[in-house]
């Protein structure tokens, strides 16, 4: 089973009702991987890991069939101005 | 419960940053003691063995790994021949402190792969483990070393790196 970008976005956006969010292929057509960053109110007051482990949660239906996830950023809205 | 099969896995397999024994791993850690999957032998007569007594399960071993070794980490493949991007760049990072690096190969071993991901609860590897404790993977490891957070968590680590 190949999991798409839109699967992705889908379950991030349904359990962490994203005001960013950036799903990005990166799998040039060979197994499913994928950059993202994302921001969500859930992240507010969380430390780095367990923000990464709420979206390894989101995405615990794809994961097994993702070969690769990079989480570039997870930031709750009062850390994430566009810098960097 | 096939962690509980495992329970002879010994330690030797770590690999130190610079040796690449970790070869071994995977044939250490396979079957070594007859494990009686058969569900009529009555428990008085299954073969007894001293870490299974002692509750020794994969699960305890990553406990150990991770208490004895400062800086463990689960990869793919061994630090000098990393067999996926990601565990390359949380090697390459790590060797920036001049610490030692403990690793041990998931690719070898199935069991351990599926041990690992239990005991801290993260889906992927490379996984990280400073000071017994579950740091994350690759994206964490690189976020903390660029913001000074891995440089601070690591420092004692360094000034203890004479012992052996």
């Amino acid at each position: 089973m190949a999991v798409t970008k839109d699967d992705v976005e889908a379950a991030l956006t349904s359990s962490l009702n994203p005001s960013h969010l950036q799903v990005i292929d990166t799998s040039r057509g060979c197994g499913a991987s994928f950059e993202l960053e994302i921001v969500s109110e859930k992240f507010e007051g969380k430390r780095l890991l367990e923000r990464h482990r709420l979206v390894n949660a989101a995405l615990a239906e794809q994961m097994p069939h993702i070969h690769a996830l990079s989480i570039k950023k997870a930031l709750p809205p009062s850390q994430s101005p566009a810098r960097s | 419960m096939a962690t509980r099969m495992f329970s002879n896995l010994v330690l030797r397999g770590i690999a130190q940053s610079r040796v690449s024994r970790s070869s071994m791993v995977g044939q250490g850690l396979t079957y070594s003691t007859r494990i009686s999957g058969d569900s009529d032998t009555h428990e008085d007569f299954q073969p007894t063995n001293k870490l299974k007594d002692s509750g020794i399960s994969i699960q305890d071993v990553v406990q150990q790994d991770v208490k004895e070794n400062p800086v463990m980490i689960y990869m793919k493949g061994i630090p000098d021949a990393p067999r996926c991007g990601f565990s390359a760049l949380a090697v390459k990072v790590l060797q920036q402190y001049g610490i030692p690096i403990s690793a041990r190969n998931i690719l070898e071993n199935p069991a351990l792969k599926e041990g690992v991901k239990a005991f801290s609860n993260w889906p992927t590897f490379p996984q990280v483990f400073i000071k017994g404790e579950f740091v994350g993977g690759s994206d964490i490891v690189l976020n903390m070393h660029q913001n000074g957070q891995l440089k601070e968590l690591l420092s004692d680590i360094k000034n203890a790196s004479a012992k052996p």
